[in-house]
């Protein structure tokens, strides 16, 4: 029984979409950072937000959530393939989407900064009296991290409208989450901050779409933050060329059993709300999309180097004011 | 411009109060500052007036208070972030200079973060927190570095702070807090950001120097005018962007050049200042430069070794000596 056919039809093409789209930046890029097997949780938690809501996607998986927020495939492919047209003009890695769609960008190559910069946004949103929300997601690694402490708990404290979403894919590289932490559930961690925390299928996108929207409504009605943490898994390496040997062939298996395209392909099609023919054709208008898309980008002019961009470093000039 | 005379610290939290009037999007959050007024009063009054509405207490949060701002910013906010200390900093590393700096660039100027950073540095009334880090901030593109030494600079340069587009960060010295009290322009009064000034003009030496030791430079410059040496010193006011076309003007007039800080002397700010005139005014120089600041060692706690620690007015007398021994 599916509650919502309409969402679940349209996050299974999003997340088809985000397979094929991740597969052939792989086979692009071998620094792209894999997401096979995780596209439950991007697409369940910022499928449905506002306009006006505020997305921080984890930068694995982050390209479907600027494509959901209006970014054409080809501006993606212009980041991957490291055309002039991109968002950072080649300043920055792909993992950057046009601020004015409210989508936080990942700004360095550290991780944490930016859940502490999204409690921000739902400050303003606070402080605006606005009642829209900001969502956030990052890894279980990251959770580790002062930055996650920090915010969470203020965020709490001051009853901001946000969800906090850990994508636990239980690695962090080459470290396991077992041995990075104690803690058996991560959304136990929540109890330290006074606000509610929730355990999710991660690989089940209608239970991360469900535990994500009653949290969004919590923080409109003005109820503060909820922590949600959403179980899945790294099926490849941390990056594209990684081969992730330092992890065992059995628990990868085990995962494989559980991927969360296929098992809502099997409920789409047990529930008779799409058929097997038109399940493929999902699968096929993806391959040509992305196929499309990635021959125009091909096309897009190349950086120059007066991109560099000296003369854009700062807002007003020297002697400002 | 009618003008009042006040402190050091109620000079930066009238420019505070003024802007805050004017931009209902100017915010100040950071620790102690609402009831309790800030630490040594950095923000007495603002919580009587603009009340819980504006004035945000926070936790011992640095990182997720700064993290907080940049969010703030980019949602159109312009924040005022209050770190008690400098030596509080370091926590908000990632957040200060690998974030907010580079957000304008980044995006193509379609992001900006008109964040306003403050916090006290410096020997003080009570000794505490006394490290000065402003040089490190100097180092990174894309954020501007202040540093005044006057009432009238600390209002002119916190409103231009909070009206820039870009993050500032603002360096407030301790013992200038309440020790120095001087006129102040009312109402508009800006000071631009990039722009040094000379606080007393002079054809000998220049002195370039920043907060406390500006006073120090002048202590010394009145002392060389009895015996007929015209010491010219020059507040430095913003240390990044420096304002280079100030500096070699000044060297330009004088021929020798110290520079003073209360900050290590080694990978400090005088090191920059010193290079940057050897590369663009060498041709001006009738004297090596010289640079006054702390000797490398952790800042001491007891006042007999602090005093030991800390450059003074002798050390910029000492330092203006060794380069008139140079004549053209």
């Amino acid at each position: 029984m599916i509650e919502d056919p309409k969402t679940a039809v349209a996050m299974h093409r999003w997340m088809v979409l985000s397979r094929v789209l991740d597969e052939a930046c792989c086979q692009e890029s071998a620094h792209w950072f894999p997401s096979r097997g995780e596209e439950a949780v991007p697409v369940g938690t910022f499928y449905g937000l506002r306009p006006d809501d505020v997305c921080a996607p984890g930068y694995r998986g982050s390209p479907i959530v600027f494509v959901m927020r209006g970014v054409r495939l080809e501006q993606v492919w212009a980041g991957a393939l490291g055309k002039r047209t991109s968002f950072g003009r080649g300043r920055h890695f792909s993992f950057t989407a046009p601020i004015e769609l409210r989508v936080l960008p990942y700004i360095a190559g550290d991780l944490g900064p930016i859940i502490s910069q999204a409690t921000g946004t739902a400050f303003a949103q606070k402080y605006r009296k606005s009642d829209a929300v900001t969502a956030v997601s990052f890894g279980d690694g990251t959770s580790n991290r002062g930055d996650f402490h920090e915010a969470v708990n203020l965020g709490g404290a001051w009853r901001l409208p946000i969800v906090y979403v850990i994508q636990n894919n239980h690695w962090a590289i080459s470290m396991p989450i077992e041995r990075a932490t104690a803690a058996k559930r991560l959304a136990d961690r929540a109890a330290g901050y006074g606000i509610p925390g929730v355990a999710v299928d991660g690989n089940d996108v209608l239970a991360v779409h469900a535990a994500v929207q009653e949290a969004v409504r919590r923080a409109r009605a003005g109820h503060g933050p909820t922590l949600i943490e959403a179980e899945t898994f790294r099926m490849r390496g941390h990056i594209a060329a990684d081969t992730a040997s330092y992890r065992s062939a059995a628990q990868v298996e085990e995962w494989q059993g559980r991927d969360p395209i296929r098992r809502l392909e099997e409920r789409l099609l047990a529930a008779g709300v799409l058929s097997a023919e038109e399940a493929q054709a999902v699968w096929a208008e993806a391959a040509q999309e992305v196929g499309e898309a990635k021959a125009a980008a091909q096309r897009h002019p190349d950086i120059l180097p007066t991109d560099l961009g000296l003369d854009e470093i700062f807002s007003t000039p020297l002697g400002g004011a | 411009m009618p003008a009042r005379r006040m402190t050091f610290v109620e000079a930066l939290v009238e420019g505070i109060r003024e802007e805050m009037r004017r931009d209902p999007n100017v915010f100040v959050l950071g620790q102690d500052i609402g009831p309790f007024g800030g630490s040594l009063r950095s923000t007495l009054g603002l919580w009587e007036e603009f009340g819980p509405a504006r004035i945000f207490d926070t936790p011992i949060s640095e990182s997720a208070a700064a993290g907080l701002c940049i969010g703030a910013a980019l949602e159109g906010l312009r924040p005022i972030l209050d770190i008690s200390f400098g030596e509080f900093l370091p926590s908000a590393m990632p957040q200060l200079v690998l974030h907010a700096p580079v957000v304008h660039w980044l995006t193509l100027g379609k992001a900006r973060v008109p964040l306003t950073i403050r916090t006290k540095v410096g020997e003080g009334p009570y000794g505490g927190h006394p490290q000065c880090f402003e040089a490190w901030f100097t180092h990174v593109p894309g954020l501007k570095v202040v540093m005044p030494s006057t009432p009238a600079d600390a209002k002119g340069l916190m409103k231009s702070a909070i009206r820039d587009d870009d993050p500032v960060l603002f360096f407030e010295h301790m013992y200038l807090y309440h020790g120095v009290r001087d006129v102040v322009p009312d109402g508009e009064h800006l000071v631009p950001i990039g722009r040094a000034d000379v606080k007393r003009p002079g054809k000998d030496v220049t002195v370039a120097a920043t907060a406390w030791m500006v006073h120090r430079a002048l202590q010394a410059a009145h002392q060389f005018a009895a015996e007929g040496v015209e010491v010219e010193v020059l507040d430095l006011r913003t240390l990044a962007p420096l304002d280079v076309a100030g500096l070699l003007a000044s060297v330009r007039r004088t021929g020798r050049l110290v520079v003073a800080h209360e900050a290590w002397k080694i990978g400090g700010l005088g090191a920059e200042v010193a290079a940057t005139v050897a590369e663009q005014g060498f041709g001006y120089l009738k004297a090596p430069v010289v640079r006054v600041g702390a000797p490398h060692a952790p800042v001491p706690a007891h006042p007999t070794i602090r005093r030991a620690f800390l450059p003074d007015a002798q050390d910029v007398t000492d330092a203006v000596r060794a380069v008139l021994k140079y004549s053209a």
